[in-house]
């Protein structure tokens, strides 16, 4: 078994997993250094959401390696994986996934209720977080009160409030109309700029969604297309030549 | 026919419920034809046998909750399922529903059928050939038109049970936080009040009816209509009745219990989730109550008196308090299960996020306690209140 590169804080080799023997995804490699922002782009049913479960330790993958930060997360038992992922990862879906019972700040504060923090420290970070993501006044409203994009936003916050290490998005803006797609997703890669957060992030394609049209620079540091469960280092993309080096661009 | 067509082709589990309530149906149809039988036994004793038909009303009705309950879980009403892309959307489901519970009932009244006419006799040399040809009134024809009537009822209820709790259920959907709030407090005063006026009204009917001695003072289970037992039945079923009202309401202050003051996530999870959910769990808690705290009366009343329980208790009366009481703790069940199953992304979404499972389950166990702890005073209270009275004057 290779020790994984010392300066990558996620890295996964030869990753194969398949669903009931329909094959998801077929040999991908793919390291992720410290507070990077990555893109993994690509159709539907080309493998990423199912590549980002294995990254997360939510799918165990049938054949490779997933390390994280030196531990081998392939051959961790389900508890320990499950005590990492809900210490050192924060998940948002493409659905914002909120517990319906639950007001707005419970359901952010929810992750770090769940590590046993005290009531007020859960209740501190979930309304700093709801304050920074601009909707600090839906605090106490339920999920089935608020806008679609409130609650995407909610569902932001509670993957950011416990402070993750590494922060996997499953196409995040799915449910969002174009301005707040761009809107979510600068506050996103901001947060976790300015919190040192590493982001594996999905998207549909490439160059759209992730061009900040304002300032002309990528919001992500690298994208990694996928097709068909395999990685494509010079797919072939319908877009101009400025449009995609700006995508794709590393921009630090 | 579709109905059959998804029956034939359903889960075990699915299977095992559908024979359950093919069960319950079956006994119901076997007492209202052992009513019959009793009727065609004692020709100048239409008054009790009449009687015997009415009582026949309770097992019916608990087949029937317990039919509409399993109903209930067969259609998921939040996502679209694949009916309802082939185009058996919210209009047709209750039809549906009816025509797989009727379907059902059918085989249920079939088995009815059969082991009436082998307990009557006639059929040769199977067992307990015509064991009770006696009281089912074996030696006369049986009327074909009466016991198709009776046979035909129970499905024909349980399969409209069905079709209205589909249909109401579609109608709600999902419900926000304070319409399910007001749902389900909106029944605790009239629950209580209805209570209150069912104990108030037996204890009333037992002081002003005379008392002719230790026998007449029973309740005759089936009996005759004279003297004061209507009033207290109708003092039973108003307490019952306002049981089942209160039962939501019960539920949802309970889950206010759970999570009050500064929750962490336990008790946050499982109070929540209760309120959210205290009409669904609350309405058969409500009748499991009922039927216990029921049970509880006719035991305090019956087991102390003289000679009294052999008297009340035959096996008709044995089998539709078992239906009774049976139809009452599925029902409930059923409706837990149904809550599991549609709150199964929720906990899809707790475990994504990390949540270990023994937290989920602790949830769970601390609403069953509390739910326990809250319930089975009112339903003790309840039953030793009704019996109270009648108790006094039996001694």
């Amino acid at each position: 078994m290779a020790a994984p590169p010392d300066d990558d804080v996620l890295w996964a080799r030869g990753l194969h997993y398949s669903y009931d023997g329909s094959p998801a995804l077929q040999g991908i490699t793919l390291g992720v250094r410290p507070e990077e922002i990555v893109s993994v782009s690509g159709p539907r049913g080309s493998g990423k959401s199912t590549l980002l479960g294995c990254l997360s330790g939510r799918l165990v993958p049938t054949e490779g390696e997933v390390w994280f930060d030196g531990v081998p997360l392939h051959s961790l038992g389900r508890a320990s994986r499950e005590r990492l992922r809900r210490d050192r990862f924060g998940w948002i879906g493409s659905a914002p996934e909120l517990v319906p019972e639950l007001t707005a700040w419970e359901n952010a504060a929810l992750p770090l209720l769940l590590t046993g923090a005290r009531q007020r420290t859960a209740r501190a970070a979930a309304y700093e977080w709801l304050d920074r993501l601009d909707i600090g006044d839906c605090a106490r409203r339920r999920p089935a009160d608020l806008l679609q994009s409130q609650r995407q936003r909610v569902a932001i916050a509670r993957a950011l409030a416990p402070g993750p290490t590494v922060l996997f998005a499953d196409e995040p803006t799915a449910p969002l109309h174009q301005l707040d797609r761009m809107q979510a997703l600068r506050t996103l890669t901001s947060a976790a700029r300015s919190h040192g957060i590493t982001v594996v992030l999905t998207s549909p394609e490439p160059a759209p969604a992730e061009t900040d049209d304002s300032t002309g620079t990528s919001l992500v540091d690298r994208c990694v297309p996928l097709v068909d469960g395999r990685r494509t280092p010079t797919a072939p993309r319908p877009v101009t030549e400025a449009e995609g080096s700006a995508a794709c661009s590393l921009s630090a | 026919m579709l109905a059959l067509r998804l029956v034939r082709g359903a889960r075990p589990w699915t299977l095992l419920r559908r024979l359950s309530v093919a069960c319950a149906i079956a006994v119901a149809g076997f007492l209202l034809l052992s009513a019959l039988g009793y009727g065609l036994a004692h020709p100048r004793d239409s008054g009790d046998a009449s009687v015997r038909l009415l009582w026949c009303l309770v097992p019916l009705a608990a087949a029937a909750q317990f039919a509409a309950a399993v109903a209930r879980t067969e259609t998921p009403p939040r996502q679209p399922s694949a009916l309802d892309t082939a185009g058996v959307g919210a209009a047709r489901l209750p039809l549906l529903a009816a025509g797989s519970t009727a379907v059902t009932g059918a085989f249920g009244s079939a088995l009815a059928l059969l082991v009436f006419l082998q307990l009557r006799g006639g059929s040769g040399r199977l067992p307990f050939d015509g064991a009770a040809a006696d009281v089912l009134g074996g030696d006369r024809p049986l009327p074909a038109a009466a016991v198709l009537t009776l046979l035909c009822l129970t499905p024909a209820v349980a399969a409209g049970a069905s079709a209205l709790a589909v249909r109401s259920r579609a109608r709600t959907g999902s419900r926000t936080t304070e319409a399910a709030r007001a749902a389900a407090m909106s029944g605790l005063p009239w629950g209580a009040a209805l209570t209150a006026t069912g104990i108030t009204v037996v204890a009333l009917a037992r002081r002003s009816a005379p008392v002719k001695g230790g026998d007449a003072a029973l309740l005759p289970l089936p009996g005759t209509v004279d003297g004061s037992p209507p009033a207290v039945l109708g003092g039973w079923l108003l307490a019952a009745v306002g049981l089942v009202l209160a039962g939501p309401g019960l539920a949802h202050l309970c889950g206010r219990l759970i999570s009050l003051g500064r929750p962490g996530a336990l008790r946050l999870l499982s109070g929540r989730v209760l309120q959210q959910e205290a009409v669904r769990v609350g309405r058969p808690l409500g009748v499991l109550c009922a039927v216990a705290s029921g049970a509880l009366a006719a035991a305090e009343l019956y087991g102390t008196a003289p000679d009294g329980g052999a008297r009340a208790f035959g096996p008709l009366t044995a089998l539709g308090a078992a239906l009774v009481v049976c139809c009452a703790t599925a029902s409930a069940l059923t409706a837990a299960t149904a809550c599991r199953a549609e709150r199964a992304p929720v906990t899809a979404t707790l475990l994504r996020l990390g949540a270990p499972r023994g937290l989920l389950r602790g949830a769970a166990a601390l609403r069953g306690a509390v739910l326990l702890a809250v319930l089975a005073p009112v339903t003790w209270g309840v039953g030793v209140l009704a019996a109270l009275p009648l108790h006094q004057a039996v001694g």
